[in-house]
């Protein structure tokens, strides 16, 4: 199929370290966001921003590879984003209605 | 002019994520997050994935990040989250943890360019996979850079190598609408109990 008019290419200048240093970062963040929040909801987001933080880099990769397995490869994590928020988000409000809070330390009944 | 625009937008989603990170209203939080979400759509063009830019602005900002605003407005943390306040020793420890994490990311990132695509002789093969793979042929890098992440190519791959995989998933999406509808429906013995202890003003044990 022929477009009407050819798509942009955007050339390729900046390098793919920057966007794996990039990745890097936001990771790293996210991991302290895990580690040193204690509400359920922002723990969450954290977890969220890892993902992206990796997705980043799948497609930096992809486009160094010339390959598009990588941005299939991050369908597929946004579509297990999307399930676990679903799950993970009706598990806090089951939490927070049982017990009113969203305080990770107040939900540490599984712990032995 | 693209190394201009990704800086920029580097910072940006560099500061939204720490800002995320710092705020203690869930509220701002996920405001945060969403900018984040639009920066990294910004760095998905820039790479030339066009349609996962959209999909990340139209399911992650979009749909995600809304159900997430719906909870946290529905659950009104705002008001019930503590502080931070049984952290105490934790808090370092957890930034120490996460800084060096972030050193050896970017140790690896920044190696991936210089290192050799061939291993040297000398360094264990077992290191190979930081070291790039060898890339494809020159024909090939640029005929994939010219097409690579355009939707109708995104199809072609989606819809036959990663068909299986495809289906799979929506599999996994159904099992998670059921698991999300029977998790969050309304369970009037649990509730109760909790609930009368709660108005009691003792806490559920």
């Amino acid at each position: 199929m022929e477009l009407p008019f050819p798509l942009p290419t955007i050339p390729s200048r900046v390098p793919t370290e920057a966007y794996l240093i990039l990745s890097g970062i936001l990771f790293s963040l996210g991991c302290m966001g895990v580690l040193l929040r204690k509400s359920a909801l922002t723990i969450f987001m954290s977890i969220e921003l890892m993902l992206n933080a990796v997705n980043l880099s799948f497609v930096a990769f992809a486009r160094q590879l010339g390959q598009l397995d990588g941005q299939i490869f991050v369908f597929f994590v946004m579509a297990v984003a999307a399930a676990e928020v679903a799950v993970g988000l009706a598990i806090i409000i089951d939490i927070f209605r049982s017990r009113r809070t969203a305080d990770i330390d107040d939900v540490s009944w599984l712990k032995g | 002019m693209e190394l201009v625009t990704f800086l920029a937008v580097a910072a940006l989603s560099v500061a939204s994520a720490l800002m995320m990170i710092v705020q203690r209203n869930a509220m701002y939080s996920a405001l945060f997050l969403v900018l984040n979400f639009f920066c990294l759509a910004v760095f998905y063009v820039l790479l030339g994935a066009y349609f996962l830019a959209v999909v990340q602005v139209a399911v992650y900002a979009g749909a995600i990040m809304v159900l997430m605003l719906f909870v946290i407005m529905l659950l009104n943390v705002a008001q019930a989250e503590p502080t931070d306040r049984r952290l105490g020793l934790f808090r370092p420890f957890g930034v120490i943890a996460a800084l060096i994490l972030l050193g050896e990311l970017v140790a690896v990132g920044a190696r991936y360019g210089s290192a050799p695509s061939a291993p040297v002789a000398g360094e264990p093969v077992s290191l190979a996979f930081v070291t790039p793979t060898p890339l494809p042929t020159a024909t090939a890098v640029t005929a994939g850079a010219a097409t690579v992440g355009h939707t109708q190519e995104v199809a072609a791959v989606l819809f036959s190598r990663y068909l299986f995989p495809f289906e799979v998933t929506s599999i996994l999406l159904l099992g998670a609408i059921l698991g999300a509808t029977i998790l969050a429906r309304k369970r009037p013995d649990t509730e109760d109990v909790a609930h009368v202890a709660i108005v009691q003003g003792e806490r559920v044990k």
